[in-house]
């Protein structure tokens, strides 16, 4: 539970952190709010030589909104994410999320892009993101580029960045009126990673027929899961349908390949995602309707 | 009587970082200590190189790799170092030095063992029928005993069931550890421990030492449920570095290591059959217990067979019992006591059983505990003194408002006897020095505040107001013998053994100063007395608790309340007893819906952090209700035992709560997530 002798640098600026982990290769490695690095560290389960503290770079924590998108800096914290007025009333499947993952003090160190970056398919977030057609903007040695959630989580643990590359921004569009979202977990307790959890984000029509439908799962297969079938089986109906929702729910849970484990069997997380991807699309099309 | 909460805070001291714990030590040359462990659950060990091995253990002392927990019935000991075989994931194969513990862990890499692994046994049921996990050994059976009489039945009812309680660990704030320092002659052990007695008495044995070269000192230590009453491999070896190098030595547990190693408890399956008449009575039982006594024989394994089943049948009147139980071996750590150790076995196996006599004839819950209880004191036929059980049970239903309350909500119930580890008896010493008054029990708090009652109580005897009183950690230099803290003894025992004490010196000095005796004199002078007290009568206690269950917004069940009403005799310090079944309550809630450890079928630990394990958080946490009924025991201060009941009591009453609630029985803990939703999950 101690880790191994590492060196620690804290650059000043992105270019000069993507510089080093060129140098330095796979020996060095991005440290945002520690939550998930450090705990690897003392289990010796991860022994970089060299960590690259991107926490004090200035201006990667901004959360705003601008040119059409909700802009959030890599290094914002969940707790700030929770705190914000915007994200409750706007985007509340990230307002949910920001207040179900872990605990209040891995809530105020864990950032944005650090639950994204890990790759963990427990984590909250990156579901939210599949679901509210999320964009990664990274930094490299090979200049900028924007990442679609669908093709960042690649494997467990692992995403679409590449080894000198740093996620500086994750974003979401700004929703159309009449839209909503809802992010619901079940966990044991309190603080504990999902036994299985489920974003929704859609918008509606004037006659409550669904437009535009995401759904992303969380802790039920290798990555974070976009349940892509499940999303086309809503489009077009009414959020009330409870045909349609049913076999959405059937579809989604169809999407998930979750393992036994001491969560619980996989059959029963199946049932899970069933109950609650049916549960979120009516949360998500109420608060799409005003209510909340 | 509702517990009031008096207004000094004992751990104020704690929380304000003024305690002083082993890790809080810092010795000039001292080095830490780092256990290399076994990754395999079971393994030949074909080589160890590097480091400090079992075979330089053995070669440089007399009895290393003779058992460390010294319990009877071994046929195999426990080796400090493994040096043939390793039987558990997390077993100790060797250790490493360092000057702090980043160096020491570093040097894990220094050892090389090579390892031919081989099929474990884990799952305990299975165990008879495989091969000896030990060649020393013809099978892995541990323990077997046979309570009561077999009997044949002719009753109009028969109800049986598979009742089980996952393995736990005991996971203390504070994990294991010790300072070991050695000045030539004499070794001295700084520890964490519930038992500076048992640890002297471990390490003499282990180490081949006399006694009295080894000084014992507790330290403040935060917790233990069981985990550090006695002696572990670490222990030996962190002394046995001390000697060889001549500078003192640390080790201290890490939580990962906690949950791989220290010992763990419960691990019981338990057959219940009950035969009753169609009014609710029971006139017979039959049991049949298989214990995970885990890798050897000398944990818990050996003495927890028949101790659970001797209290199967609780505060009730069953005139025919007959009771079987086995501990076999798996390749997991030891068995060993936590909180409870055997008694919150035996309470739920019975209680779950009155609860399906309730059932099955349709009565009330508490109309069928009423119905068999008892008005007199009796012997049951597996072996237990057993109080009456009817006035306590009226009083507690009375105390929780069952009837009223029953009609509103989802309650559970239990009713249980404590059967304190009140043999043994335990030690004191009171002494008067430059004005002040100076109190060590034999065993001592490990955080339950026993200082205060210690202090209340000679300060009562003596005359002395408690601020001129200090109360010491327990120190084998300062007494001449002790036993432990556990058991729920400490109350009754140490506390009784203050009032001999501080009663033997009071004597002395009258008998010194005569007529000029007076309270100012006393302090003037010095004394010093010390008394073994050994209680002659059974101190067994009823308890019971009521837990409420509701559906949560989401359709869970969970509990809402959970009320206990325990006689604890004369409360000695009210705001320590409620402390107590607070936090005994948390315990007994986590067995209920999230504590347990598991394994995989190969043998690694499923549930490796603490998180994983289970451990309930003050969001999990009920409304708790501490009552206590206040019927003196036949002790001078009036003191009955406590620590264990909440654990044993919660349980039943919780699990019962929640089948209410759900409508679904409920024979295993923990229960499982998937089955405490009130609504119908969606199925394919
Ligand atoms: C007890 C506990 C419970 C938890 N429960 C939950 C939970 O329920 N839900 C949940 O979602 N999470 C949970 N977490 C994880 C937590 O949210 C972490 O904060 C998060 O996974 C990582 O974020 P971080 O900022 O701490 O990243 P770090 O730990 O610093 O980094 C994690 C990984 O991402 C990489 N990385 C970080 N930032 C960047 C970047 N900008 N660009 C490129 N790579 C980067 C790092 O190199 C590292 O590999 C829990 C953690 C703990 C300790």
């Amino acid at each position: 539970m101690n880790p191994p002798e590492f060196e620690y640098v804290a650059p000043k600026t992105v270019q000069e952190a993507v510089d080093l982990l060129k140098v330095r290769g796979e020996w060095a490695k991005v440290l945002a709010g520690g939550q998930s690095l450090i705990p690897l560290l003392k289990l010796r389960l991860a022994s970089p030589a060299l960590l690259v503290d991107i926490g004090k770079v200035p201006g990667l924590d901004y959360l705003a909104e601008s040119d059409g998108h909700l802009r959030m800096g890599a290094m914002v914290r969940v707790a700030d994410l929770n705190r914000s007025a915007l994200l409750k009333k706007k985007y509340p499947a990230i307002h949910d999320a920001s207040g179900v993952i872990a605990d209040p003090l891995v809530r105020n160190l864990g950032t944005v892009g650090g639950n994204i970056s890990h790759g963990d398919p427990a984590n909250d977030l990156p579901a939210v993101m599949l679901a509210s057609e999320g964009e990664m903007a990274a930094t490299g040695s090979g200049g900028n580029r924007v990442i679609k959630a669908e093709d960042f989580f690649t494997d467990t643990f692992t995403t679409a960045l590449a080894h000198d590359e740093i996620l500086t921004e994750v974003r979401v569009p700004v929703p159309l009126p009449r839209s909503g979202g809802a992010y619901l977990k079940v966990e044991q307790k309190v603080g504990d990673f999902a036994s299985a959890g489920v974003a929704v984000q859609l918008s509606v029509d004037r006659a409550s027929m669904c437009t535009k439908v995401g759904i992303g799962l969380t802790a039920v297969g290798p990555t974070a899961v976009k349940a892509k079938k499940a999303e086309e089986a809503m489009l077009g109906k009414q959020v009330t349908d409870r045909v349609a929702v049913a076999e959405a729910a059937a579809l989604a849970a169809d999407a998930a390949t979750p393992t036994s484990d001491i969560r619980g069997t996989a059959e029963y997380k199946k049932r899970l995602v069933r109950l609650l991807v049916a549960r979120g699309l009516k949360r998500a099309s109420e608060r799409a309707g005003g209510k909340e | 009587m509702a517990v009031e909460i008096d207004s000094e805070d004992p751990e104020r001291f704690f929380v304000r970082g003024k305690g002083r714990y082993v890790d809080d030590i810092k010795l000039e040359g001292m080095l830490h200590l780092h256990v290399v462990r076994s990754p395999y659950a079971r393994a030949r060990v074909i080589s160890v190189s590097g480091g400090i091995t079992g075979n330089e253990l053995r070669a440089s002392m007399e009895a290393v790799g003779e058992d460390a927990g010294g319990e009877e019935n071994t046929s195999v000991s426990f080796p400090v170092l493994a040096t043939e075989t390793v039987n558990y994931v997390g077993q100790p194969v060797a250790a490493v030095l360092g000057d702090d513990r980043y160096e020491a862990e570093d040097r894990a890499d220094e050892v090389d063992v090579q390892y031919e692994p081989l099929t474990p046994v884990m799952d305990p049921e299975r165990s008879l029928e495989s091969g000896p996990i030990h060649r020393q050994m013809k099978d892995n059976l541990v323990a077997e005993s046979v309570l009561g009489k077999d009997f044949k039945a002719n009753a109009p009812i028969e109800l049986e069931d598979t009742l089980r309680m996952a393995r736990m660990s005991p996971n203390p704030l504070e994990p294991r550890g010790l300072v070991a320092a050695y000045d030539g002659s004499m070794l001295t052990v700084y520890a964490s421990t519930q038992s500076v007695f048992s640890w002297r008495e471990g390490l003499a044995g282990s180490l081949g030492m006399p006694e009295d070269k080894i000084r014992v000192v507790q330290m403040d230590t935060g917790g233990a449920f069981g985990s550090k009453g006695g002696i572990y491999p670490e222990y030996v070896v962190a002394a046995h570095a001390a000697m060889k190098t001549k500078r003192p030595v640390k080790w201290i547990e890490n939580r990962y290591e906690h949950l791989m190693t220290t010992d763990q408890g419960r691990g019981v399956r338990a057959k219940m059959k009950v035969y009753a008449e169609r009014n609710g009575k029971v006139k017979g039982l039959k049991a049949d217990l298989l214990i995970d006594a885990g890798a050897y024989p000398v944990g818990g394994g050996g003495w927890v067979a028949s101790w659970i089943s001797s209290q199967l049948i609780g505060p009730y009147y069953i005139p025919k019992a007959y009771a079987t139980s086995r501990a076999v071996l798996t390749n997991k750590v030891n068995l060993g006591p936590y909180r409870g150790a055997g008694r919150p076995e035996a309470a739920f196996f019975m209680e779950r059983m009155m609860d399906k006599v309730a059932d099955e004839t349709g009565l009330d819950q508490a109309e069928v505990r009423m119905r068999n209880t008892t008005t007199k004191g009796w012997t049951t036929p597996l072996g237990r003194k057993t109080p009456p059980s009817k006035p306590f049970f009226n009083e507690a239903l009375r105390a929780f408002k069952y009837s009223s309350r029953k009609k509103k909500e989802k309650l559970g119930l239990s009713l249980f006897v404590l059967v304190p580890a009140s043999s043994g008896g335990e030690s004191a010493k009171v002494a008067v020095k430059g004005g002040r008054v100076k109190v060590w029990m034999g065993g001592n708090s490990h955080g339950q505040g026993h200082g205060l009652f210690a202090k209340m109580l000679a300060s009562k005897e003596l005359g002395v107001p408690e601020n001129l009183i200090d109360f010491q950690h327990t120190d084998t230099s300062a007494l001449s013998s002790g036993v432990g803290s556990w058991g729920s003894r400490t109350a009754m025992l140490g506390g009784g053994a203050v009032v001999e004490a501080s009663r033997k010196l009071k004597a002395a000095a009258k008998k010194k100063l005569g007529k000029r005796y007076s309270k100012a004199r006393l302090l003037e002078g010095e004394y010093e007395a010390e008394a073994f007290f050994k209680p002659k009568d059974f101190l067994n206690s009823l308890g019971a608790n009521m837990a409420s269950a509701r559906i949560t917004k989401v359709g869970m069940g969970t509990i809402d309340e959970v009320v206990s009403y325990y006689d604890v005799g004369t409360p000695l310090t009210p705001y320590m007893v409620e402390s107590q079944i607070e936090g005994g309550t948390a315990q007994g809630l986590g067995e209920v819906m999230y504590e347990q450890v598991l394994y995989s079928e190969d043998g690694q630990l499923l549930t490796p952090s603490i998180a994983d394990a289970g451990l309930i958080h003050s969001t999990e946490m009920p409304k708790v209700v501490a009552m206590t009924g206040t019927h003196r025991s036949s002790l001078k201060h009036g003191a009955k035992g406590l620590g264990e009941s909440p654990t044993i009591g919660v349980p039943p009453a919780a699990t019962r709560a929640l089948e209410v609630a759900l409508g679904r029985r409920f024979s295993y803990l923990p229960i499982e997530q998937e089955k405490l939703w009130a609504v119908e999950l969606p199925k394919e």
